[in-house]
Order: C-alpha cells, then sequence, then structure tokens
C-alpha cells in the first residue's frame, strides 16, 4: 500500500513517505478501536501477526536484494498494507491465514514487482482475494456480537489453535444473510427488522464504516488524499443502488445499506485511494473510481460473492495502465508510457 | 556441429520449450492440475514431436520450400488425430479428462517450430533425436508443474494414475496429510500462473547461479 | 435478447479465453510488450476467430456430420483456420493497404493461435448452434482482445520498474497474468451456466 504520489509531477510533495504513512494508520483508529469494541480483541492479534509477518518478510526481501532495510522498512507501507489486511478478514480466523496472506501480498504483488511505488496491484486486496478464492470456509466465518466476550488469551488462543471452538462465536454479515436470503426469493421487505441489519446497515459492522468514514475525512482535510476516488466511487456505487431500488426495493438494497455495509468505506477511502495502483491523471482517476464502484455493485447483485470490494479494485488496478494510456490528456514530451 | 549432449542441453535446460522459450503455454497451464494429467499430455506431446520430426525431416528433400508451412501443419494435424484416436480407443479416460487439449496439441507452437527450425535442416536421426528432447524438456515441466500444484492444491500425488497405468496403479496415490486443508488457489487459474510464474524464476534464479559460478570462479569480494 | 448479451458477458468476462480457459496465451506473452501492436493483434485475432468460429460450425453440421467424418475435424478445421487467415490477408491487402499496414504482420501468427481451433472445437463439443456459435466467438475475441490489450499496457509500465533479476521479462509478466486472472475470478457466478 504506497501512499506516495511520486507518479503525479504537477503536485509538489514535501511530505516524505513515512510522515504520510503515519497519516494513514492514525486514520484507521477509530474503525479499529470500533471493532474492538463491537468484536473484541481478535482482530488486535491479527493486526500484529500480520505486521510482524509483513516485516520479516520485506526483511527477508531486502537481505535477498542487498538493498538497505532501514530505507524500506522504515517507509512505513508494509504496515499499512498488513494492517488493511487484517481488516478485511474475519477476526477470528486461523493464524496461518493471516501469515500466508499477508506473506503473498508483500512478496509476490509488492517485492516481486520492485516494491513500494512500482507494484501493478494493490497488495492487500491481492492478498485477501487469493485467500477467499483459497479457503472461503474461515474466510466467511465472521465473528458475531458474542466474539466480544472473548478476552485476549481466549482470542489467542481460537486463533492460534484452529479449534471449533468457533462455534456460537460466528454469525453471517447482512450482506452474506441478504445474499442467501434473496436466493431463498425473500424479499427486503420480509427482512427488515431482522437483527443483522442493525440501524444503519449491518449490525456492528456499519459503526466500524463510520469510524472509517471518520478517519477517511480527516485524510482528505490532512491533504493525504484527494476527493476524485472517493467521491467517483461512492457515487457510482450509490447512483447504480438507488436506480435498481426505486425499480424493486424489494430484490435491491437501499444505497444506505450498500454505504455502511461490506467493505465501501473502507474501500472509498483507503483502499482504492492508493495512489501507485490507482491510474495517474485526474480524469483517469474519476474513470478508475466510477469502475470501481459500478464494479462492486454488479458483483455484490448478480456476483458469487457477498463483497466485491477487492475484486473491483484489483479489475480497475489492471486497468488502471491502460486508462492512463487512453485517458489522460497528452501532454507533448510526457507520452503516458509510450516509449 | 551438433551432439547428443548439446541437443538434450536445449532440450531440457538451456532453450527449454516451456520454461524458457514460453511455447505451449495453454496446454501447460491447463492440465497441470494433477501430475498424472500433465505426464499423460506430455507423453502425448512428445510422440507428436518425434513424428512430426522425423516425417518433416524424412520428406525435407522433396518439399518446396513455398508450401512447406502448410505440410507442416497437415503432417502435425495428422498425427494429432491418429494420436486422438489411439488416446480414444485405449485411455479414455484420460482422453475425457484432457478434453480439448489434446487436438490442440497441433497450435502447441513448440511443434511448428521445431519443424521449422530444426527438422526441416537435419538428417533424420538428429531430428528425431531434437524431438525426443524437446519433448521430454516439455514433458518434465508439466510433470513437475503438476505435482507441485497437486501437492499444494490437495496434499496428494498420482491422483488418477489409474487414468495412465491401468489398474495396477489404482492404489499409487500418495496422500501426505490427512487433515491438509487445502490450497484452493494451486488449482484454480490464478494459481496455475502463479506456480509456472514461481517456476520460470526459480530456473532464472538457478541459470544465473551456474552462470556466475562458471564465469566468475572467484566470488565478488568487493562492497 | 437479454440472453445474447448473457452469453456474450459470460465468454468475454466470467470465462475469459485467456485468463480462465488458458487459450491463446502464447500471443497473450508474445505480443504484447507494446500496446499498439497488442492492440493490433487483438482486432486480427477478433475478426479471423469469429469468422472461424462460424465456418467451421457450418463445415462441421453440412459436411462431416452428415459423412460421418467427425474425427477429421481437428484436420479440417485447422486447413479452414489457415484459409481463412489467408484470404483475410489477400481480401485486407487489396481493399484496405492502411489496415493492412497495421494487421498485416499479425495475421499469419494467428493460424498457430490454439483461441481460433479451441473456440471452434468448444463450438461443437458444446452443441451449439449457428447464432450461438458465432456470439460465442465473438464474445471469446472481446475477451481476448480486451485482456491483451490491458495487459499490455501493464507490461509497457513494467518495463520502468526495478524488478528482481529472477522475476525479469516471462516470470513477472506471467505473475501479472495469474493476478489479472485473480482479479477476474471476481465475475464468477455473475452467469450461470
Amino acid at each position: 500500500m504506497a501512499f506516495i504520489a511520486a507518479l503525479d509531477p504537477r503536485v509538489k510533495h514535501t511530505r516524505n513517505v513515512s510522515s504520510i504513512m503515519c497519516d494513514v494508520i492514525l486514520a484507521l483508529l477509530p474503525g479499529t478501536a470500533l471493532y474492538v469494541w463491537w468484536f473484541g480483541f481478535g482482530v488486535l492479534v491479527q493486526i500484529c501477526l500480520a505486521i510482524v509477518t509483513a516485516l520479516v518478510c520485506e526483511a527477508i526481501v531486502c537481505g535477498l536484494r542487498r538493498k538497505p532495510m532501514r530505507q524500506t522498512l522504515g517507509d512505513l507501507s508494509a504496515i499499512v498494507t498488513a494492517w488493511l489486511l487484517a481488516l478485511c478478514i474475519p477476526s477470528l480466523a486461523p493464524w496461518w491465514l493471516i501469515v500466508s496472506g499477508t506473506a503473498f501480498a508483500v512478496v509476490l504483488v509488492k517485492h516481486a514487482y520492485g516494491g513500494l511505488g512500482t507494484n501493478i496491484f494493490n497488495p492487500a486486496m491481492a492478498g485477501y482475494a487469493a485467500l477467499l478464492i483459497s479457503f472461503p470456509v474461515p474466510m466467511t466465518q465472521w465473528p458475531g456480537g458474542d466474539a466480544a466476550t472473548l478476552d485476549l488469551a481466549a482470542c489467542l488462543a481460537v486463533i492460534g489453535a484452529n479449534t471449533t471452538a468457533l462455534d456460537g462465536l460466528t454469525a453471517a454479515t447482512a450482506l452474506d444473510y441478504a445474499k442467501t436470503q434473496l436466493l431463498l426469493e425473500r424479499g427486503f421487505d420480509a427482512m427488515r427488522g431482522e437483527p443483522v441489519f442493525g440501524t444503519l446497515a449491518s449490525n456492528g459492522w456499519e459503526w466500524i464504516a463510520v469510524g472509517h468514514l471518520g478517519g477517511g475525512l480527516w485524510l482528505l482535510w490532512r491533504g493525504v488524499i484527494r476527493w476524485q476516488i472517493p467521491a467517483a466511487m461512492l457515487a457510482a456505487l450509490l447512483l447504480s443502488a438507488l436506480l435498481f431500488h426505486l425499480l424493486d426495493a424489494q430484490r435491491y438494497a437501499s444505497p444506505l445499506f450498500h454505504l455502511f455495509a461490506g467493505a465501501t468505506v473502507l474501500g472509498a477511502f483507503f483502499i482504492a485511494t492508493d495512489p501507485v495502483t490507482a491510474a495517474t491523471s485526474p480524469r483517469g482517476r474519476l474513470v478508475f473510481a466510477t469502475g470501481i464502484g459500478a464494479l462492486v455493485y454488479v458483483i455484490r447483485t448478480w456476483g458469487g460473492y457477498p463483497d466485491g470490494v477487492a475484486f473491483a479494485v484489483l479489475v480497475m488496478n489492471m486497468a488502471a495502465p491502460a486508462i492512463d494510456y487512453f485517458a489522460a490528456p497528452r501532454v507533448l514530451g510526457t507520452g503516458s508510457g509510450q516509449s | 556441429m551438433h551432439s547428443a549432449k548439446s541437443i538434450f542441453g536445449a532440450g531440457l535446460w538451456r532453450n527449454n520449450p516451456g520454461l524458457v522459450q514460453l511455447l505451449g503455454l495453454c496446454p501447460l497451464l491447463a492440465v497441470t492440475s494433477t501430475l498424472v494429467n500433465g505426464l499423460g499430455l506430455g507423453l502425448a506431446t512428445l510422440l507428436t514431436l518425434l513424428v512430426s520430426n522425423a516425417l518433416v525431416s524424412a520428406s525435407r528433400g522433396w518439399l518446396r520450400p513455398e508450401i512447406r508451412i502448410p505440410v507442416f501443419v497437415l503432417i502435425i494435424a495428422s498425427t494429432v488425430t491418429a494420436i486422438e484416436l489411439i488416446m480414444n480407443a485405449w485411455f479414455y479416460g484420460l482422453y475425457k479428462v484432457l478434453g480439448i487439449f489434446v487436438p490442440l496439441i497441433v497450435t502447441n507452437c513448440t511443434i511448428v517450430a521445431r519443424a521449422e527450425m530444426f527438422a526441416s535442416r537435419q538428417p533424420l536421426a538428429w531430428a528425431i533425436l531434437d524431438g525426443l528432447a524437446m519433448g521430454i524438456g516439455f514433458t518434465l515441466v508439466l510433470v513437475v508443474l503438476g505435482a507441485v500444484r497437486e501437492l499444494l492444491g490437495q496434499g496428494t500425488l498420482f491422483v488418477g494414475a489409474a487414468l495412465l497405468f491401468g489398474t495396477t496403479a489404482q492404489h499409487w496415490t500418495i496422500s501426505f496429510s490427512n487433515d491438509y486443508p487445502g490450497f484452493l488457489l494451486a488449482l484454480l487459474p490464478p494459481g496455475a500462473f502463479f506456480a509456472f510464474a514461481l517456476l520460470v524464476a526459480a530456473r532464472n534464479w538457478l541459470d544465473n547461479a551456474f552462470t556466475e559460478r562458471r564465469t566468475a570462479p572467484v566470488a565478488d569480494a568487493g562492497p | 435478447m437479454a440472453e445474447y448479451a448473457l452469453i456474450l458477458l459470460g465468454t468475454a468476462l466470467v470465462n475469459n479465453l485467456v485468463l480462465t480457459q488458458f487459450l491463446g496465451l502464447c500471443p497473450f506473452m508474445g505480443v504484447s510488450r507494446k500496446l499498439e501492436t497488442a492492440l493490433g493483434m487483438g482486432l486480427a485475432t477478433a475478426f479471423v476467430l469469429t469468422l472461424a468460429s462460424v465456418c467451421s460450425y457450418l463445415m462441421h453440421t453440412f459436411v462431416l456430420v452428415p459423412l460421418q467424418l467427425e474425427y477429421l475435424r481437428t484436420i479440417v478445421f485447422i486447413l479452414i483456420i489457415a484459409s481463412l487467415v489467408q484470404l483475410t490477408e489477400i481480401f485486407v491487402r487489396k481493399t484496405s493497404p492502411l489496415l493492412h499496414n497495421v494487421l498485416g504482420i499479425f495475421l499469419p501468427l494467428i493460424t498457430t493461435n490454439c483461441a481460433v481451433l479451441g473456440v471452434a472445437l468448444l463450438n461443437v463439443q458444446r452443441d451449439h448452434g449457428f447464432a450461438q456459435s458465432a456470439l460465442y466467438g465473438f464474445g471469446a475475441a472481446l475477451g481476448f482482445t480486451l485482456v491483451l490489450v490491458t495487459f499490455a499496457a501493464i507490461r509497457e509500465r513494467l518495463a520502468l520498474a526495478d524488478i528482481p533479476k529472477p522475476f525479469r521479462g516471462n516470470a513477472i509478466a506471467l505473475l501479472t497474468a495469474g493476478l489479472m486472472s485473480l482479479a477476474f475470478m471476481g465475475f464468477s457466478g455473475l452467469v450461470r451456466g
């Protein structure tokens, strides 16, 4: 996760990478704190595991490539990647899940491409997608409200031992639940009022999203991220949701639901905004983020997976160089990507 | 100008059709979800390469250069059709599993490339040897990739050996762990690309290590 | 109409030729170093692929099946493809020198593109009708061109990156293809059947 904007020469950068990454980590704190409040200490254990794995992997790669270790590890970007990945996986998942996912993200998705600044795909999202298609069962056992009652030692035991003690601690998220119920021909009217939906969208998860929204707005105010990507992504997602919701409110969830359920807010402010893997020109970014928003809606509504943020981000990461090629204004002598 | 050693060196390592030339990638990635499938298609390709190289080399004296490529393609297509019929008759299970990748051996660029670049200019014996070397090189890559993916994906080796070796092979399957969670990614399309990418990188790394050792016996002592 | 749109979407994205079916990988790896050549190759392949699926369908249904010569389909299809490529080349050269300049050098390469033969064989294997064969060919070609062009744009950017030595060249390209394939897994389930 590289929040350096070295690719855009029109903006003056006086801040270095590590101070930007510090801001990002600070902005993740409210959402993370709310996560702990609602679902217990598991997520903290996952974050620690992920950070340790990421730093060890970076150190090994630096050793193999004979690169200065202090610079690579000191820019804190691996910590942000690890943190985001840990927030995306179920907080009571067995330890080898987060370790293998982080190692995949850091070694193959980031450093095989030459490290920070030249990676094509968002490492955290690639790690998440690889885990989701490899281990579909543990990756969908989300913690329920009872998980908050576990103390730290109990969380460590569950994550470390991979026992079946998970029974009773897990619950479906609202996106999962709505998807299976819709397949059973139950409309949203019949589902309304069920505890899984909470107040806004999804019990517990909605407040975590509110926390991330606060952190994201703070990042905007600090000038760490720019408005185009969050605005275009949320607009595309919410407008498609509104359109279909007006057509048939029984089968298509409301825009509010799509905003506060799943990883929408985290994706819009913390993941899609990664400048290395996004398109570079302002216009390109609008196209890039609109694509993500629309794809999230398509995958959530008609696809095989309950949430689509990771896949949507990866698809648009893939398209970003082509978007730059076709959408960027041609300035004489810059020749976007052409040699 | 040729020696058996140089031909085999090229086929197996220096100029390996799969790892270095990246030819015949489609079957290489598509059928290697298990070791046996990889071996099966590898042997079919090896046979095609042998026969087509031999026929091309034998006919090189009287073939007009303008029509050589269509003739090569016809020779290869006929060989593949014959192999298809043989597999359909005696290895029906395997034939079903490999699906369209048996007829698609026709478009395996390795075969037409060897016909054009080697067999059409060399005497019969060398052409056959080249077909053998390239075929074995390709088969080895298929087998290694199949083994890696099968091992990672389901923790076994030799699943379905009976398809290739008959009923005596029914108990050849080796299972390494009873509660292996199954790394599904290795069996899915992205995993095929990742496993092969790592195989190519590993070959490059080994190759670099060898050439460094050969060209500079004294390790660079400076910083 | 909606059914045809779904076939198109399904073949172009959900069951993408290159990233999930492993067809057409040779040109995918071979001519993706520059975006412009990739675009030319994509368009040329798209044209031949669509035409070849239709022609091989007609040949199979009206000649091979009545004569009970289905076992000759591999030879017959490869001949159809080779002659189509040849005819396209002549036609383009005579009618549009400009187009010939763009596509000319790619046309001979298409004969050994396993995507073309593969789609023709898949059409037969799945008992597609005439319209289905044409759409399937066109959708597959669309998906092929789409990923070829995006892949070429990525590779142009990778040329500037400091990639570890063992990964340079083919390995990083394969890794990228793997990550693209991972991204395309997100489309699974969009179109059933």
